[in-house]
């Protein structure tokens, strides 16, 4: 399946937006087969830090591991945060 | 009548432009280029030409944003803000800071709006999260900015990194420890929860693109331009409870 972040806004900077996400994507999230790879999709995500991601990406990547995979890294802001979350 | 002659005598002292540079943290080449650009005119005086500036010129250079949230931090009384500059929940700041971001993305590169509203989000967020149901007076932070001096100001008058930090990390001792390791490692005043990344972001970025950060908290402060390796933290000469961040971004079009 494909996430795509940009639904969820394009200025994701703060920990209770990231949480209430997470939290409202549960149902697809349990809908998932045992194999299935889970494209995060950052296209069109302006603004991107890492208190909004750890709410969101943390628990993602450790609920679904090697199976999750990111597309369209390239905004400044994502690469950052992505930089920092991978020191954690 | 004397009282008066004396305070328009000090506000028109001239300042040398080593001053100048040191008071707006910029080199002296920078305000070489500015004058030039007439973004900031100097005057030429004495048998060199040296340039000078009226103090008053700088004074308003350096903003009324500036002055009015360190006033409002400082301030053992509450002082009643302006409601365009005061966000007292985070919507209201997140509304405010995508405002900014639509501004800024009409002169500037989607890099530049991506970062610098990326570290002010993080910053005024990080005062939310730390405070929460902890404000000693006033909730919420002051949010201001200027395009036109590429100026972003926040700043809360919350606890503080010392008193957050020290609830996990009891051996630390002033607002200088607490703010070097909210600057360099992954800690959190919220523990058990794992989080504290916000700092480190923010000096990730201040330190690898034209833009510059001065931090207070306590009576700890800061000064962080782009290439800094080290943190280079000092004793402030005025001690405010919360935190203070002033950003500058360079390098726009």
């Amino acid at each position: 399946m494909i996430i795509q972040l940009k639904n969820f806004g394009t200025t994701l900077v703060s920990r209770p937006s990231g949480k209430e996400a997470w939290l409202a994507f549960q149902p697809v999230l349990n809908q998932i087969s045992s194999n299935e790879v889970i494209i995060v999709d950052f296209d069109g995500v302006i603004v991107l830090t890492p208190s909004w991601a750890d709410e969101f990406l943390t628990p993602l990547d450790e609920k679904f591991k090697e199976r999750v995979e990111l597309h369209n890294i390239d905004n400044p802001s994502v690469k950052a945060t992505l930089a920092i979350l991978e020191k954690h | 009548m004397h009282r008066f002659t004396y305070i328009t005598m000090q506000e028109d002292r001239l300042l040398p432009i080593g001053e100048v540079a040191r008071q707006l943290n910029v080199s002296i080449d920078t305000l070489r280029r500015w004058d030039s650009a007439g973004r900031l005119p100097s005057f030429r005086s004495g048998p060199r030409g040296h340039r000078f500036y009226h103090k008053s010129e700088i004074d308003k250079f350096l903003n009324e944003i500036d002055v009015i949230s360190r006033d409002w931090a400082e301030a053992s009384q509450p002082i009643v803000l302006n409601s365009d500059v005061y966000c007292q929940t985070r919507d209201v700041f997140q509304a405010r800071l995508e405002t900014f971001q639509s501004q800024l993305t009409r002169i500037s590169s989607i890099e530049i709006v991506s970062l610098v509203t990326a570290i002010a989000g993080e910053i005024g967020n990080n005062s939310f999260d730390h405070n929460l149901g902890n404000w000693p007076d006033i909730p919420g932070i002051f949010f201001s900015y200027s395009i036109r001096n590429r100026k972003v100001v926040l700043a809360d008058r919350g606890q503080g990194i010392f008193t957050t930090l020290k609830r996990v990390r009891t051996e630390l001792f002033n607002s200088s420890e607490a703010m070097k390791v909210a600057f360099t490692e992954i800690i959190s005043g919220r523990y058990p929860e794992t989080r504290g990344n916000g700092l480190k972001f923010v000096r990730q970025i201040i330190v690898n693109n034209p833009f510059s950060l001065y931090f207070q908290t306590g009576d700890a402060e800061l000064y962080l331009k782009q290439g800094d390796n080290d943190l280079a933290i000092h004793q402030a000469k005025t001690s405010i409870n919360g935190c203070l961040a002033i950003i500058s971004f360079e390098g726009l079009v």
